[in-house]
């Protein structure tokens, strides 16, 4: 190497060792999939494998080699501070400095925690952000070598998302949040980003065609995983700064950057080939998770080495890890299975079963009891004969003798149940919000308090005789919110694909061969049905015309309102004096901020104009009137989009049926057709259209005025035949004359 | 029994090659009338050979034997002379199919097969007459890969795509149209499976986004979208093609209405259904041979195999798959001549291979002068008059040709039969047979009908134009110059 180059070499290894990687974790999670385990402590201090979630990623984060740790903290800030102070990271030579940021109450998506770390300034250099969920043994600074290299090049490569091969079917995989990736396969770049949850069920993908403009090949991608590890540039948090709508990393400031045509900054995507990483998003990937790590996926993040609790455990063939320090207590008629995490001072009595479970320390598993695929949190007791399967059972929990636990429960900490409680599948239980053991403090949610009250106060209609006689337990009722919002993933029948123990049978959504015929055959049929029909388009299935027709329910909704603001719109026109041009611009603006359909509008304007025309005595002065009113205002109509002058005739039709000024039809008919809003065709097209005589309507005014009106066109079209007749004669004669 | 006395005609043919043989319209005005006569594209002569030759013996080289050639009606005659003579060498059995159809209306090819279904007993290979494959691409590849994929992976349909071609900057001339843009297409690297391609119709229903299904993504969570690649039209198809074609009688083109619909039938199960009932399952030709093979294990199941319940085979249930090749050739371009570009491309990259030397025959020698130029890379066609200090560089000058005294020809096609004055200058130009040119006259880059006459004088400088008898019309009321009189009535046709 040249002396030179070492020199340089040099310096810039100074430059870099000057700036120290930083990392974000934001602690919350801004969702609620894990209630009423987390009513309360945050989700981040939840345990998996017997160490709080966010441990693992203080672990995952050094293991890259981070030096400070920024916990941006909101709900329960105050445990998760508590939680810092007390774990390995804060002794003196842990080599990574934590610092746990209070942000306000009003921090409501992670979008405004990257607002607050913006203001506050927090980050001067590339930064790590990962959510305080994340499990990973990923070389992190690799990426950030791999993303400050492609900064010196391109200037706008702001973000590098860590994503992980995988299949579609993966069990780490989230389904109910699967996007798809459009990336450029020779520079990482990704080019489209595209959500898809498991409800409502995404029927096509969109991408974009501008993204085969600047590239020769790309890739779509639909086997990745969202690690949720970003490397973020300094600028990012001002980006969040600057666009305040963005809410959600990925499906708005993802998506936003990259479908930006002011920004113009990249993102590109980093496929991880070697090493783990994955979010606990939701209880299904806390049990896929809690699998890997024990079948030591995630070394050397295991329960036996790089373990961020505190204790140590002892790993045996088939990946049983028992306790070490403080021994478990076994008895040895009880059956361990494999993959299997016993903790500290735990108790398992006669013939008791383990399979496939975590049991937290200070635990008892009662004699005979069998605990299969479920995941229990510290100093719970299971009683004797109980039987726990694929569920997550709190801390301090009891499971009296005889009880059953069916697959899916959540029970939250303190909860009692039995003797003999037979749970419903997915029941979720948490004792009261009131009740004396809880120590509610100053940072518990106020939303999230009234949602329990609810839960409360609906516990007289929920049958209890399940629980068994000593429950203290309330059940949190499964029900579809009224307000359910189907472009989150939050909604209610997609959050069902994401928790645990749902069985792929019932619920599968992505259609492999066989398996899910029953499910999607009926659709399938429907779209084929009409493929035949006409070649390829088949958009028509249930479920867009289920989102139409609730489209224009709100649409409805909005209607009266949008009508007053054409209205007012009009009048201001009509006083002001406007330029057509300019009210009709007034009023496509309306018509896009309402997002109401073109006849809408149309509808209104007809019906204002009709409005507008006074009423007067004389019918030579009337006459005039509605001429001029026409002539003024008549080519407003064809103005503001999609013109149909047929259309028109029917909305004129209807409209003055109901109106004062029914006798003035012919008139307005006629200055409509003297000003050239309308043609002779299309009045005669009107004429034979079989709507146009009122005859569907109910009997009443309506129908008896739709009916005169039509008769008035009838009169109007029999004088047009007879004015064109005479005008071709004419015309014959005057070529006669010519020749 | 002695095999080798065993007739040919016995053993089962293979594969059967279609040939269409179109019109032509997108290289008009080559392909216009001469006259009364008609100028079948597949007749016109790339570097003086006819274009449907280089696909004749592409087929020959790969050993298939019986030819459908489909044809208009009105090229039937010029086709058949065509077949029939001495410069059509080749050994293959052509069968010439008319078929009945307008310049105006011109039929899909999806509507012909569906009409001569009858003629096609075996699988077969849908080739077009306007192809010029590379020489890294031989037929036999493809039939060969069709064979593995066929058996092992039920493929009906096998393509194969070549890089579309993109012309250089400066290239395009507003007077010469466009070039057709690639359609984007989605395929998974891994299976050789051809998912979507995208058609005009759904530009139309989404000019801003490629929709995909979701069922493609779930099972193809791997693929790739480009618009980098042309279809090459060269399609190696089952024989149960045809009977899909009968069922779906809307669709008209092969390949923008039929690959794009067989494609979808990959990820929709229940389709798929519908239409494998139409096929008595008939045993590939090749599936015991290639049950032996160690090729088989190409077979695309990433899957863990299956179990069943035992006892009872699984009926074989037709994939539908339709196989991509890409290929991508290192020696010469795999073109489609399709439009003018394409042509004149075609015609540079056969020059670059050739070199020139002076007629053989020395009835042919004598009617080049000694004055003349010719440089290396130029193609000179038999019995062609070249007067004294004439100049031509990089060309194609055709059969018969009549070529006058100090003419400067460069990056031209020049037509049998064509006739160019003293001192005319042509540049980057291509003239249709029998084209003439008077004295002095100029053209660059224009293109122009059989038959058409350009006026000398030195008065024209034509300039990117595509010349077709109407504008030659009214080329004619422009007064004419009277020095165009000589040298054209010189005996052109050589007995």
């Amino acid at each position: 190497m040249a002396s030179k180059n070492a020199a340089s070499g040099k310096e810039k290894l100074i430059d870099e060792e000057q700036e120290i990687l930083q990392a974000v974790v934001l602690a919350d999670s801004w969702n609620r999939r894990f209630r009423p385990l987390t009513t309360k402590k945050p989700r981040c201090l939840l345990p998996i494998c017997n160490a709080p979630l966010l441990d693992w990623t203080f672990e995952s984060l050094a293991l890259a080699g981070v030096q400070e740790v920024f916990v941006i903290c909101r709900s329960y800030s105050e445990q998760i501070k508590d939680a810092i102070k007390k774990s390995k990271w804060s002794r003196t030579g842990s080599g990574m400095k934590i610092v746990p940021i209070m942000t306000a109450k009003e921090t409501y998506s992670a979008g405004d925690a990257m607002r607050d770390i913006y203001t506050r300034g927090l980050v001067t250099g590339d930064f790590i952000l990962v959510q305080g969920d994340l499990v990973s043994n990923i070389q992190i600074d690799e990426v950030v070598r791999v993303h400050k290299e492609r900064r010196k090049t391109n200037k706008d490569a702001i973000l590098t998302m860590v994503v992980k091969e995988a299949g579609v079917q993966h069990r780490t995989r989230s389904r109910g949040d699967s996007p798809i990736f459009v990336v450029d396969s020779e520079t990482s770049e990704c080019l489209h980003y595209e959500p898809s949850f498991a409800f409502p069920k995404k029927q096509h993908a969109n991408i974009p065609r501008e993204v085969l403009a600047e590239h020769k090949e790309v890739e779509i991608r639909y086997d990745l995983i969202d690690c949720g590890i970003d490397v973020c540039s300094f600028e990012v948090p001002s980006l969040f700064q600057d666009n305040f709508d963005y809410l959600d990393m990925r499906r708005d400031f993802v998506h936003g950057v990259l479908t930006s045509d002011l920004l113009m900054k990249n993102i590109h995507v980093f496929v991880a080939k070697d090493g783990y990483a994955a979010r606990v998003q939701d209880t299904r990937s806390y049990e896929s998770i809690s699998k890997d790590i024990l079948s030591r996926w995630t070394f050397p993040l295991v329960p036996d080495d790089n373990y961020p609790g505190s204790e140590r455990y002892q790993h045996t063939g088939g990946n049983q890890y028992v306790a070490k320090t403080h021994p478990a207590t076994i008895s040895r008629t009880a059956k361990i299975g494999r993959n299997t995490l016993i903790g500290a001072s735990t108790r398992i009595h006669d013939n008791a079963e383990i399979i496939a479970s975590v049991i937290g320390p200070n635990c008892t598993i009662g004699a005979g009891s069998v605990i299969e695929n479920a995941y229990i949190f510290e100093g719970t007791t299971v009683g004797a004969e109980c039987r726990v399967t694929r569920s997550i059972v709190g801390s301090g929990v009891e499971i009296r003798d005889g009880s059953t636990v069916e697959r899916g429960s959540l029970i939250g900490d303190g909860v009692v149940i039995g003797p003999g409680a037979k749970l419903k599948p997915f029941e979720r239980l948490s004792v009261p919000w009131k009740a004396p053991a809880s120590t509610a403090g100053s940072d518990e949610d106020e939303d999230e308090d009234s949602d329990i009250e609810d839960i409360e106060a609906s516990q007289d209609t929920v049958d209890k005789a399940s629980l068994g006689p000593e429950s203290n337990a309330i059940v949190w009722i499964d029900k579809p919110p009224e307000d359910d919002d189907l472009d989150s993933p939050e909604n209610y029948n997609n959050l069902k694909y994401m928790r645990l123990g749902e069985d792929d049978v019932t619920l599968d959504v992505h259609h492999s061969d066989k398996d899910t015929e029953s499910v999607v055959s009926e659709e399938q049929q429907l779209q084929d049905s009409s493929d035949e029909e006409d070649n390829y388009d088949d958009h028509t299935d249930a479920e867009s015309v289920v989102s139409l027709s609730k489209d224009t329910q709100g649409g409805l909704m909005a209607d009266k309102e949008f009508r007053s603001e054409v209205n007012q719109s009009l009048e201001r026109a009509f006083a002001e004096g406007h330029s057509v041009d300019n009210a009709a611009v007034e009023l496509k603006t309306l018509r896009m901020a309402s997002n109401v359909p073109l006849i809408r509008v149309k509808e209104a304007v007809v019906a204002a104009i009709v409005e507008k025309i006074p009423v007067l005595e004389g019918a030579a002065e009337q006459r005039t009137e509605v001429n001029k009113t026409i002539a003024r205002w008549g080519q407003l109509i064809n103005k503001i989009g999609g013109v149909d002058p047929v259309e028109t005739i029917s909305l004129l039709q209807r409209h003055i049926s109901t109106s004062a000024r029914m006798s003035l039809f012919g008139q307005i008919l006629a200055a409509f057709y003297q000003s050239d809003v309308v043609e002779e065709d299309d009045i005669r097209a009107w004429h034979s259209l079989s709507t146009s005589q009122g005859i569907d309507l109910p009997l009443g005014e309506e129908r008896e005025n739709m009916g005169k009106a039509w008769i008035v066109g009838a009169l109007m079209i029999h004088q047009l035949d007879q004015q064109s007749d005479s005008e071709e004669e004419e015309s014959d004669e005057d070529e006669e004359a010519s020749d | 029994m002695d095999l080798d006395s065993v007739e040919p005609a016995f053993a089962k043919k293979e594969f059967l090659a279609v040939l269409i043989a179109g019109f032509g319209n997108e290289l008009l005005p080559l392909t216009s009338n001469n006259g009364d006569e008609p100028s079948p594209k597949a007749l016109l002569p790339v570097a003086n050979k006819p274009l449907i030759e280089y696909v004749l013996s592409w087929l020959e080289q790969a050993g298939v034997k019986d030819v459908l050639l489909i044809c208009p009606d009105a090229h039937q005659s010029a086709l058949h002379h065509h077949i029939n003579s001495d410069i059509s060498p080749s050994a293959l059995n052509v069968d010439l199919l008319p078929y009945n159809e307008t310049l105006e209306s011109p039929e899909g090819t999806a509507s012909l097969l569906r009409h001569f279904a009858s003629r096609i007993t075996e699988d077969f290979v849908l080739v077009p007459c306007d192809f010029i494959p590379p020489p890294s691409l031989p037929l036999s590849a493809l039939l060969n890969k069709f064979r593995i994929e066929s058996t092992t992976n039920d493929a009906i349909v096998s393509t194969c795509w070549v890089p579309a071609y993109v012309p250089e900057k400066g290239v395009l001339l507003d007077e010469w149209g466009p070039v057709p843009a690639p359609p984007a297409i989605v395929w998974d690297p891994a299976t050789h499976a051809l998912l979507h391609v995208d058609t005009p119709d759904d530009l139309d229903s989404n000019g801003e986004e490629f929709e995909l299904k979701m069922d493609l993504l779930s099972q193809y969570p791997r693929t790739k979208l480009s618009s980098s690649f042309q279809d090459s039209h060269v399609y190696v198809c089952q024989r149960r093609v045809l009977e899909l074609l009968k069922e779906k009688k809307k669709l008209d083109s092969f390949r923008e209405d039929f690959i794009p619909w067989l494609c979808k039938l990959q990820y929709q199960p229940i389709k798929r259904r519908k239409y494998a009932r139409l096929f008595a399952d008939a045993p590939r030709t090749q599936m015991l041979a290639l049950k032996h093979s160690t090729l088989s294990s190409e077979s695309r199941s990433s899957k863990a195999p299956q179990p069943h319940d035992d006892g009872e085979e699984p009926a074989r249930e037709p994939t539908f798959k339709v196989s991509i090749s890409i290929h991508e050739p290192t020696d010469s371009l795999a073109l489609r001549i399709n439009n003018v570009y394409t042509f004149l491309e075609a015609n540079r990259a056969l020059l670059s291979s050739t070199t020139y030397s002076l007629p053989s025959d020395p009835k042919d020698r004598s009617l080049i002068d000694h004055k003349v130029q010719i440089s290396s890379d130029s193609i000179v066609g038999d019995s062609t008059q070249i007067a004294e200090r004439t100049i031509i560089k990089r060309s194609v000058i055709g059969r018969h040709c009549v070529i006058g005294k100090g003419v400067k020809i460069s990056g031209c096609i020049l037509f049998d039969h064509c006739v160019v004055e003293d001192g005319a200058k042509l540049d980057g130009s291509i003239l249709g047979k029998n084209t003439k040119v008077g004295s002095k006259a100029e053209m660059t880059r224009c293109i122009s009908c059989p038959g058409f006459e350009v006026n000398g004088g030195g008065k024209y400088t034509l300039k990117g134009e595509k010349l077709d008898i109407s504008d030659w019309t009214a080329d004619q009321s422009v007064p004419a110059d009277s020095s165009d009189d000589d040298g054209e009535s010189s005996d052109e046709e050589d007995p």
